[in-house]
């Protein structure tokens, strides 16, 4: 069943769901290039003008004022209170350089990154509509500030459905010093059936909720008792004729293929010391490293979309916030193992077809924010962003910012934008992968929504 | 600020163009029901109940008819849960089996309709529609207390409280004279609206998202309209304008959002005077040692923007103000805070500890409160609230019936609700309580009566419905009764017939829109873990009071931004009904979430109902559902001591699914039971632990756990959490 007679089937009769399996594969609207997606998640708004947006004007005005026209009609976050002094100019102190044949500008703290450049493309003119974290984040998952709407992932497990019969379609990892804000509605199935939601898995412990079989209770009782409930609820598929129990023997089958497949997912022992070196991963550990060789793993085995989170990019300056010290840990946390991701996925010959996303919920100001440290405010006018794979062009910059980063000056990316181009890449027509809900029809793309032809190879 | 603009509003701009106003063709939602003649039927005798009189014609006309009636075990468990939500006991079923009374089956529906647990399963219902929740929301989420007014939504079913005044006291409970405690409580139906505590926010931009949510719930739960639709721009399919849209904005802008005390007045009074002791020693503190200023000024920029966000809402508005245009009794409270927190200050903390040793534990409820001074009321251009629009004065949409009174207000427009005019409020309503007892409703757009929603399946069933709902016709029942209206369904041959596939329908009328048999539907969420519980012997039958924390499986609470504490619930509240579990939006219990209990982000009128690995998962492993299959296995050995297994066996099944099991089905479980007791018996310390600690009056472990591995088989299979 193709994807538009699916939706459309939906959009007269719900019910008609139940005669597909929901997570079944289901073919793309249009050829895809990219078959799968890893999405590394960088929570709280990397600053661009530390990271990928070199601006030497900036830094030579550093202290004064920035033109008014600049800030005419914007709305900030913190507006009443450490936000006061809100036009001065702070330019960055970070050494940038130009690398590889693309000659990609990237700053010191990503040594690793500055060296794949050739193998990705460096979105500078990325733009969002809200500056608050929580709303911003929404609105880079599901299109929306609003919660209670499907993320992305949702969409994508719900548009073409899952490769495996024993891991789930969307699957949530998480590092750093705290969940992302917003939590779980960031990889939420919103109005979708929860089918769809992300599901977190954890590198560590028992790596889904409830994955483990309770104590005293060996596997060949457990494969005895889902046998049981098996033949059981067989005799009343005879009886009643409802498909439904059907479904339901089926996800009993993939529920205990996860007990076996979950478990060996995060057991990295088989892993060469070589790679684990690459990532820098350690058996045992929660980190960002051991996550993006989990989001491999989970490709590997039929996953449609890996998101990874990794917190916290926030920094405003205060304590534990601070555009040096704090700002070098977390580019240190997420380098190394974000390189080693693409030479891995390149090496094993995975990188065509997976579309690997690099970004947070926005970007930070070119003026400094009058706390004790030098730091920057959240910023919606223009932040950078990279893709690699799937489909993506390798080693190419799109869009230019003004002299200060401030806003875009040449192809301006609406999230809306970056939504509907990783879509087509996945071979989905972004105005039809639509849902009824509350009477409309819903999509990832709302309103808005042109394609970015640059991304696209 | 973000705008609900949907690609759809885009679309419907380019064909409303084309069709022209739909409120020109008189839709049938907009006219008022009238009640339907009886049509005639082949089938049915005159005297035939009038639901099946209007389900049997279209039925006929495609050359169907009705299914038998269900047998009657499953009978009887389909209206335990319907009407309770909780399974009949193998006593009540016998007790029912036994009954040959031509009245049988209604004196139990009249039964369970005065049962204490009638308020529970269709308070639940309602509470879906107020997105009743545990928690502010959005991403602090921190706990808040208002299950004082789910209690007053239970008490409500119980009572069947008409529902025009349990509109009315939802609405503007505040607004009627001398208001009761209790209405002041019902209108906490709209302070279940998030509230954003993020740092940096613009108050007055989640304050006008509450009122948004409170516009669009009103409209999807009493008319069934999106009026949502006409936020930013005029709707595009229905007669509603952008300017009606802000005139319905009027009702609810002119509110105060306070907490309502729920213990005595001695008591409120009593927790005010230490509260004021208290203020009053940190006063004097800083009075001695004006030093303490200085010190609190230092900790105040020693926060990191975390550690600011944990503090209250008060204290974070002072830190928003610049220090030296702060008022002494701003300096005190940001000193207060600072005392009660800092490790420096603990023989502080430790009188201020003994000077509230005594203060009452004040519970309070979240209400409305009409506001002394109205707030201006503008259109939003393009939906943007920092956009003024020009004023405008509260008022209802054109294309329904009139609201004739000058400057009218929330109690005008709750009373506008549900007057007898309303095209609208008792068909919606109507329409949604068949939708819980059928799967989909005579409108399948529940929530979209307009141009867009799908035209009712049986139109004047729907109808017929409504008015008997509203203006019933028996004699003695009661104008917007619900236990009447359920009373009239379930008498009806429609409800009662089998749910059983048949070849012929399947194939002329596959989803079963004509209703050739009932639909078998798995229970909502808290239903699931209600029958386990139940069977299981362990389940607290208490209603009401503050939520309560089942367990929980690890990690869940470091899900969301900021880690909430989970502290498990012991003795009887450890198994109470699933509607009690403490509900936090941003990491609801993952049991609820999973069997597609509501988000409480905004109004739910249906749930979904998925079927995935993961409820799998949740019934087989989950610590809590582990325990009930231990419960379910005591109770059989406990209630059944001396007997066969196959009558142990039958009991247990007809505890999870009210009927007794075929030759084959019982084969299949004595199979299971022989295997694993010879698996147990030759590994007794896996029994030891499959078991734990046992009671007193525990069988040795090895003759246990072969029972509880039967019983967790029962718990998980597909009849079980279905109404079949």
């Amino acid at each position: 069943m193709g994807l538009g007679s699916l939706a459309l089937a939906d959009l007269i009769n719900p019910h008609l769901q139940a005669q597909v399996s929901p997570t079944s594969p289901r073919r793309p609207h249009i050829p895809a290039k990219a078959k799968r997606v890893i999405y590394l998640f960088m929570a709280g708004g990397p600053s661009h003008l530390e990271l990928f947006d070199w601006k030497p004007k900036l830094a030579a005005l550093h202290g004064q004022s920035i033109p008014d026209s600049y800030l005419e009609g914007k709305r900030f976050a913190f507006m009443d209170s450490s936000f006061k002094d809100r036009s001065k100019l702070l330019g960055t102190r970070r050494a940038f350089r130009q690398h590889g044949r693309s000659g990609t500008w990237v700053s010191d703290l990503l040594p690793h990154i500055a060296g794949i450049t050739d193998e990705i493309a460096v979105v500078k003119t990325c733009r969002t509509n809200l500056f608050n974290h929580a709303p911003a984040k929404l609105f880079m998952n599901t299109g929306t500030g609003f919660f209670g709407r499907p993320s992305m992932g949702a969409w994508v497990s719900y548009g073409i459905g899952s490769e495996s019969q024993s891991l789930p379609a969307f699957v949530v990892l998480q590092s750093g010093p705290r969940g992302p804000r917003g939590g779980g509605v960031n990889w939420g199935s919103g109005f979708l059936p929860t089918t769809y939601q992300g599901v977190p898995l954890s590198g560590r412990g028992d790596p889904i909720l409830n994955l483990a079989t309770p104590q005293g209770i060996s596997k060949d009782t457990q494969r005895e008792s889902i046998d049981a409930i098996g033949r059981l609820n067989q005799s009343r598929l005879a009886e009643t004729g409802d498909p439904e129990i059907a479904t339901r023997i089926a996800s009993y089958e993939m529920a205990f293929k996860m007990q076996t497949s979950a478990p060996e997912l995060i057991d990295l022992s088989d892993e060469s010391k070589a790679t684990m070196d690459l990532y820098g991963a350690k058996p045992g550990q929660a980190s960002f490293a051991n996550n993006c060789l989990l989001a491999r793993r989970l490709i590997e085995r039929g996953t449609r979309f890996v998101q990874l989170y990794h917190t916290s990019w926030d920094h405003h300056g205060g304590p534990g916030e601070t555009l040096t010290k704090d700002l070098e840990n977390v580019t240190r946390d997420v380098d190394q193992a974000t390189a080693a991701l693409i030479l891995d996925l390149k090496a094993r010959g995975l990188l065509d077809d997976t579309l690997v996303i690099w970004g947070g919920e926005f970007g930070r100001t070119p003026m400094g924010e009058n706390r004790e440290n030098p730091g920057r405010n959240h910023h919606i006018d223009a932040f950078t962003m990279w893709f690699a794979g799937g489909g993506t062009p390798r080693g190419a910059v799109i869009g230019e910012t003004d002299e200060f980063g401030f806003g875009a000056v040449e192809d301006e990316c609406h999230v809306h934008d970056l939504h509907a181009t990783i879509l087509h890449l996945l071979g989905i027509d972004h105005e039809k992968l639509t849902y009824r809900f509350q009477g409309r029809q819903f999509r990832l793309t709302d309103v808005g929504g042109r394609l970015i032809r640059k991304l696209i190879a | 600020m973000p705008k609900v603009v949907t690609w759809a509003c885009v679309m419907a701009t380019l064909l409303g163009a084309a069709v022209g106003r739909a409120g020109e063709a008189r839709h049938w939602a907009f006219v008022a029901p009238v009640r339907p003649g009886l049509p005639p039927s082949k089938s049915l005798t005159a005297s035939a109940h009038p639901i099946d009189r209007f389900i049997a014609r279209p039925l006929e006309e495609a050359g169907l008819s009705l299914s038998p009636r269900a047998d009657r075990a499953t009978l009887v468990r389909r209206i335990h849960l319907d009407l309770t939500g909780l399974p009949p006991s193998p006593a009540e079923v016998d007790a029912f089996l036994a009954d040959n009374s031509p009245d049988a089956y209604s004196r139990r529906v009249e039964r369970l309709l005065a049962s204490p647990h009638f308020g529970e399963r269709w308070g639940r219902w309602w509470l879906d529609a107020a997105r009743y929740a545990d928690s502010n929301g959005y991403s602090i989420d921190a706990p808040r207390q208002i299950w004082a007014y789910r209690d007053w939504v239970i008490q409500a079913f119980n009572s069947d409280l008409p529902f025009d005044q349990f509109s009315i006291e939802q609405i503007a409970g505040d607004l009627l004279p001398q208001a009761t405690m209790a209405q002041k409580i019902a209108t906490g139906f709209h302070r279940n609206t998030q509230i954003n505590q993020e740092g940096g926010i613009d108050p007055e931009q989640f304050r006008v998202e509450s009122i948004i949510d409170r516009i669009n719930t009103t409209a999807s739960a009493w008319l069934g309209l999106t009026l949502g639709c006409a936020q930013c721009h005029d709707h595009k399919f229905d007669p509603l304008t952008q300017r009606e849209y802000y005139q319905f904005f009027a009702f609810f802008n002119h509110c105060d959002e306070p907490s309502l005390p729920l213990n005595s007045a001695e008591d409120t009074r009593r927790a005010a005077e230490i509260d004021a002791a208290a203020a009053r020693y940190i006063r004097e503190l800083s009075e001695k040692t004006p030093a303490f200023f200085d010190k609190s000024m230092e900790w105040e920029r020693s926060l990191t923007p975390e550690a600011s966000q944990k503090q209250s809402q008060e204290v974070r508005t002072i830190f928003s103000l610049p220090p030296p245009t702060r008022t002494l009794e701003q300096r005190l409270v940001v000193l207060a805070a600072y005392i009660e927190t800092t490790p420096e200050n603990k023989a502080h903390q430790a009188a201020l500890k003994k000077l509230r040793a005594s203060r009452p534990d004040v519970q309070t409820t979240m209400v409305l409160r009409a506001r002394a001074t109205p707030r201006r009321n503008y259109l939003f251009v393009k939906g943007d609230f920092t956009r003024d629009g020009g004023e405008i004065a509260a008022g209802v949409p054109s294309v329904l019936h009139p609201l004739k009174k000058p400057a009218p207000d929330r109690l005008d427009l709750a009373r506008w609700l549900v007057a007898t005019e309303n095209p609208l409020t008792a068909r919606v309503i109507a329409n949604r309580v068949w939708q819980q007892l059928f799967g989909r409703g005579i409108v399948q757009t529940e929530n979209d009566f307009g141009t867009q929603g799908t035209k009712p399946t049986h139109p004047e069933l729907l109808d017929w419905l409504a008015l008997e709902f509203s203006q019933p016709s028996v004699p003695g029942a009661a104008p917007w009764s619900f236990k009447h209206l359920l009373r009239q369904i379930l008498s009806s041959q429609t409800y009662q017939q089998s749910s059983r596939v048949r070849a012929e329908p399947a194939s002329k009328d596959a989803n079963n829109d004509l209703l050739s048999r009932q639909n078998r539907l798995r229970l909502d969420a808290e239903l699931v873990r209600d029958v386990a519980l139940s069977a299981s012997g362990l389940l607290s039958t208490r209603i009401g009071g503050p939520g309560v924390h089942p367990p929980i499986p690890d990690g869940v609470m470091s899900l969301g931004q900021v880690r909430r504490p989970w502290n498990v619930s012991e003795g009887a509240d450890r198994y109470r009904r699933g509607m009690y579990t403490f509900y936090f939006r941003a990491t609801p219990h993952p049991m609820l979430n999973l069997f597609d209990a509501p988000d409480a982000y905004g109004v739910c009128t249906r749930r979904p109902r998925s079927n995935t690995p993961l409820q799998a998962l949740t019934l087989l492993n989950d610590a809590a559902f582990s325990e009930m299959a231990l419960g379910l296995a005591r109770r059989i050995l406990k209630e059944q001591p001396a007997t066969t297994d196959a009558l142990r066996l039958e009991h247990a099944f007809r505890l999870c699914v009210a009927r007794k099991p075929s030759a084959g089905e019982t084969d299949v479980l004595a199979n299971l039971l022989d295997r694993q007791r010879a698996a147990y018996r030759t590994d007794a310390p896996r029994a030891e632990k499959l078991v734990g600690s046992r009671a007193s009056s525990d069988p040795a472990a090895v003759e246990l756990a072969p029972w509880v591995i039967v019983s967790r088989v029962l718990l998980n299979l597909d009849e079980t959490i279905t109404r079949e």
